[in-house]
């Protein structure tokens, strides 16, 4: 036992010091990027992290399979942006207003839908999503379609010293990683808690963990509220950072897709499935849909521009990604079921049992 | 006193009688076996008893709370738990994280939970498997740790439900020595079994099922030379 607890602990040093020397990393990052192209895909990146971070808290780690997480993301995104353009309050008293009014939300859906289970819960989730799209399709205070294009952000400020004034790409970059940092810290919490030992059972088999003292409403509830904090957060920022959002970007079901791909290309229900899922997801969107990769193609001369692939490629390439985005899904599903983080923990499992 | 007083329980499914008016009584300590022909209405009783159905009619007394409409949480945290005829493990978590689920019901500490945990793991005879993925057990070892996991949830009043269905006679005789190791503890058991031999052994009371009707209760040797019963299993006129 002791030696476990040993190995334990040997185990555990080594991933805390790695967590750290990249955090620091990114944080040093601007100083030496000079590319506001690849601060872009960063803060794009970040974003990510944190709604599929928030959802790896009830799909990954709770087995609530919710493919609605865009109402959420939604709901914090248009919560903070019309409270600052129409009642002039400042972003950061938004974004926590947009986490508490998405978590509200959150829970009168969750204490409905959670009676549900499986496929059932997942369809209700899509269909709760869709109707928060249509509200705030038809409805005044979203601006319906046209959606809601914001003027400036107000510097911030504390007391009279300006802090940022949001001119550059630089605070929102910032303002991302602290919440990725915050959201992932959470998670481990989570996983190193009793909250994280009943979400668990409660994914593994849910009348089990029913008989052994879990209250499933509450603790679905939990996980779905902590879930809701960082996806709100994460919409909050993505608002701010773009400085418009209409229903079919922020509400969208592909968005809902997009969270849960993340989770699942990366390692469902581990700490750092969603941000690999994210750093390869991310990336790879933006690459195809500004045409980079048949542009990559052409100019290293690998296919011709006159070339009828080439021209084929150029023109609809673009237009490809969401079926490009499938294709992946289902290799991932059919090779790596337990994502990219547990096909390499089984290959590293693998070649530790051979050598030993 | 009573732990478990069970009054008139009827538990209906639509016009189907699954219990019809069961009424026994258990005594702190003691272990109860619960017999009956297949479809007598044994599991159904225990889940009128847990809080998976409410009972149609009648009430279930255990440790002085009445228990309609309580939810099986609400009822494992009073004290009693139950295992499952077909094993429930939590797959994709280790033997000693599942006994921890079941701990956890008695604190919010995780190494409280785990000391709980890996105490429970010995008495069930699972300590060199605690690391295991519960998924990979075979049956035998899976019926282990369903024990050791409602035992952690530190119950007055533990059911079983068909704790030896499916093993070999080996591995059956360590359950049986298992049940009896937890009455020496002073947990009170009620026991659903199919195996005859081993029910009369453990038993110091039988309660008969058949057709949702208690048939008759009373000691090992007075249920075996009950007519009723026999006719009831082997199908007399």
């Amino acid at each position: 036992m002791r030696s476990f607890m040993h190995n334990m602990r040997g185990a555990s040093v080594f991933p805390i010091l790695l967590t750290v020397a990249g955090a620091t990393a990114l944080f040093l990052l601007p100083n030496f990027v000079e590319s506001t192209y690849a601060l872009h895909i960063m803060i794009l990146i970040f974003i990510s992290v944190i709604m599929g971070t928030g959802w790896n808290i009830l799909g990954g780690y709770t087995g609530q399979y919710s493919v609605g997480h865009a109402a959420y993301f939604g709901i914090g995104a248009y919560t903070t942006l019309i409270l600052m353009q129409y009642h002039q309050v400042a972003p950061w008293y938004g974004v926590w207003a947009g986490v508490v009014v998405a978590v509200a939300i959150a829970l009168v859906v969750g204490s409905i839908c959670f009676r549900l289970r499986g496929p059932y819960f997942v369809l209700a989730s899509i269909a709760v999503a869709e109707i928060f799209r249509v509200t705030a399709l038809n409805l005044r205070l979203t601006n319906g379609a046209e959606g809601i294009l914001i003027t400036d952000i107000p510097p911030f400020k504390i007391g009279n010293a300006v802090v940022t004034d949001f001119m550059s790409k630089v605070p929102f970059y910032y303002i991302g990683l602290v919440i990725l940092i915050f959201a992932i810290i959470v998670t481990w919490m989570v996983q190193n808690s009793k909250l994280g030992y009943y979400f668990q059972a409660i994914r593994e088999d849910q009348d089990a963990a029913h008989s052994l003292g879990i209250n499933l409403t509450t603790y679905k509830n939990a996980a779905l509220a902590i879930s809701v904090v960082f996806t709100s957060m994460a919409g909050s920022l993505y608002g701010l950072y773009v400085g418009f959002i209409d229903p079919s970007t922020v509400l969208a079901l592909d968005l809902s897709v997009h969270i849960v791909m993340i989770c699942i290309i990366g390692g469902i229900g581990t700490i750092w499935g969603p941000a690999i899922g994210a750093v390869i997801l991310v990336p790879f969107s933006e690459a195809l849909r500004s045409n980079m990769i048949a542009q990559a193609l052409i100019d290293s001369g690998i296919i011709s521009e006159n070339s009828r692939i080439g021209a084929f490629l150029k023109d609809q390439l673009s237009h490809a990604h969401v079926l490009i985005y499938g294709i992946l899904l289902v290799i991932v599903i059919l090779y790596m079921p337990d994502g990219i983080l547990g096909f390499a923990r089984k290959l590293l499992a693998k070649r530790r049992k051979e050598a030993a | 006193m009573a732990i478990l007083e069970i009054k008139h329980v009827s538990k209906f499914f639509g016009g189907l009688a699954a219990n019809s008016n069961v009424s026994f009584e258990m005594a702190q300590g003691m272990i109860m076996g619960l017999i009956g022909p297949n479809g007598a209405g044994k599991t159904t009783l225990f889940n009128c008893i847990t809080g998976y159905y409410p009972p149609s009619q009648g009430d279930v007394i255990f440790d002085g709370h009445r228990m309609n409409g309580l939810h099986p949480d609400a009822v494992c945290k009073l004290g009693m738990a139950r295992t499952w005829q077909k094993v429930r493990p939590l797959a994709k978590m280790s033997v000693v994280d599942n006994v921890m689920v079941g701990a956890l019901c008695r604190t919010n500490s995780l190494k409280v939970a785990r000391e709980m945990a890996i105490e429970r793991i010995k008495i069930v005879g699972l300590e060199n498997r605690a690391k295991v993925l519960a998924g990979s057990l075979p049956i035998g070892e899976r019926k282990k740790l369903e024990v050791a996991r409602v035992l952690a949830t530190q119950p007055k009043l533990l059911l079983l439900d068909e704790v030896m269905g499916g093993l070999n006679p080996t591995e059956s005789e360590e359950i049986i020595q298992l049940i009896l190791d937890i009455k020496e503890i002073g947990i009170t058991q009620m026991v659903i079994e199919h195996d005859m031999k081993a029910i009369m052994r453990i038993s110091d009371r039988i309660v008969v099922l058949s057709s949702g009707e208690k048939l008759a209760e009373g000691n090992p040797q007075e249920i075996v030379s009950n007519k009723a019963v026999v006719d009831a299993y082997l199908g007399g006129d």
